[in-house]
């Protein structure tokens, strides 16, 4: 009796161990994180509108009134960069990294006029464009990513009501998200 | 004589049926520490950055939701009421007040798996700041039921318990050290179909 005590109590031990390795490893082979589902829509450099009905990623517009782009980039070959213009009443935009930990947010009233003009990049790669200005780059803000290369934006807009769901769309669909070239 | 293998046996069973078991209903029961309680609303201002706790960390990577940014806003939810009886699609409820400053809010509701409820363009399913009906005093109230009501009436029309979730756009909510100071809109429960 009292080894069957013993090896319910030794198999509690067991679990509680196994619930910390579960946890801590959990983030590392669930297939179903955010970046993960993001590369699942084969569409690199360039934002992605979704749909309001989960595809085969899972990935929908979960608000009723907010439309969401996503784009996967890599700044492993160059920074990339993010824009986009257009009249809606708010739109918001954050930078992830490939462990889906926020590396930048913004909206549109910290902007500069009103439109999406970001440029990402390693430390090593903003030290160079520094160092010789592009004039393209005058109005950019420029974001560090330090110890990522590969992640993922979201693009988000707002259509509060009908009228308004034409330029979320558009401003969606006129936004940019590639590698920076000069 | 195979008592040695029958124990060992009994270890393993009990280390991996609870520690497995024991990790889902973790994951399950809360999006990890950190979260700020104003009544029934949740949120979890950290959830999305490097800070995030592990059960955090483990939580997001297993639901794969697009997250807020720190700069985009702040999404409560609620599965309780104010009372703390679960919301459930039986009973009719009445969100009353305001929400905490922010430029633009969204409210819709989702069924227990946080899959929003979209009850078919004909019923009103979500509100919005815009789209609310005030009262003089810029304060609202939207009735939660499954029958048609008067003013705002937030459509439910799946049986179970739902959540819901209230999402304030660019907001000082999350960075504020006052949170607890912030009023979020009560949800009070006015009757029950099967009481």
């Amino acid at each position: 009796m009292r080894s069957v005590l013993f090896a319910i109590i030794t198999g509690l031990v067991g679990a509680a161990l196994l619930h910390i390795v579960i946890i801590l490893a959990l983030p590392q082979f669930t297939g179903k994180d955010a970046y993960t589902r993001v590369l699942g829509l084969y569409e690199m450099d360039s934002f992605f509108a979704l749909g309001s009905e989960p595809g085969t990623t899972g990935l929908a517009n979960d608000d009723p009134f907010l439309r969401v782009a996503v784009c996967g980039f890599s700044i492993d070959g160059g920074p990339a960069r993010f824009q986009a213009r257009g009249t809606v009443p708010f739109w918001s935009l954050s930078i992830y990294d490939a462990n889906s930990n926020e590396v930048f947010s913004m909206n549109d009233q910290t902007s500069v006029n009103g439109n999406l003009d970001l440029v990402v990049a390693t430390p090593i790669q903003l030290v160079e464009l520094r160092k010789t200005p592009a004039e393209s780059l005058a109005q950019s803000i420029m974001v560090e990513m330090p110890e990522q290369q590969e992640g993922y934006a979201i693009l988000r807009a707002i259509a509060p009501t009908v009228s308004i769901e034409e330029a979320a769309r558009s401003f969606l669909a006129e936004s940019s998200c590639e590698p920076f070239r000069r | 004589m195979f008592r040695i293998p029958l124990l060992v046996a009994l270890a393993l069973s009990v280390a991996f049926g609870v520690g497995i078991a024991s990790v889902v209903s973790a994951l399950k029961a809360t999006v990890g520490f950190g979260a700020i309680a104003l009544g029934p609303w949740i949120a979890f201002p950290d959830a999305q950055t490097a800070n995030a706790d592990p059960y955090a960390r483990a939580h997001r990577a297993r639901a794969g939701k697009l997250l807020l940014g720190g700069a985009e806003g702040l999404q409560f939810t609620a599965a309780v009421d104010d009372g703390g009886a679960k919301l459930s699609s039986a009973c009719a409820y009445d969100i009353t007040g305001l929400t905490p400053p922010a430029r633009f809010w969204t409210l819709y509701a989702t069924n227990a798996n946080d899959v929003a409820l979209r009850s078919g363009p004909e019923l009103p399913s979500a509100f919005n700041a815009l789209t609310v009906l005030r009262k003089r005093d810029s304060s609202f109230v939207i009735h939660v039921s499954a029958e048609a009501q008067p003013d705002n009436w937030l459509a439910i029309r799946q049986t179970g318990p739902f959540k819901l979730v209230l999402t304030l756009l660019d907001t000082p909510t999350a960075g504020s050290s006052g949170v607890i100071d912030l009023t979020m809109p009560k949800i009070v429960r006015t009757g029950c179909d099967n009481a």
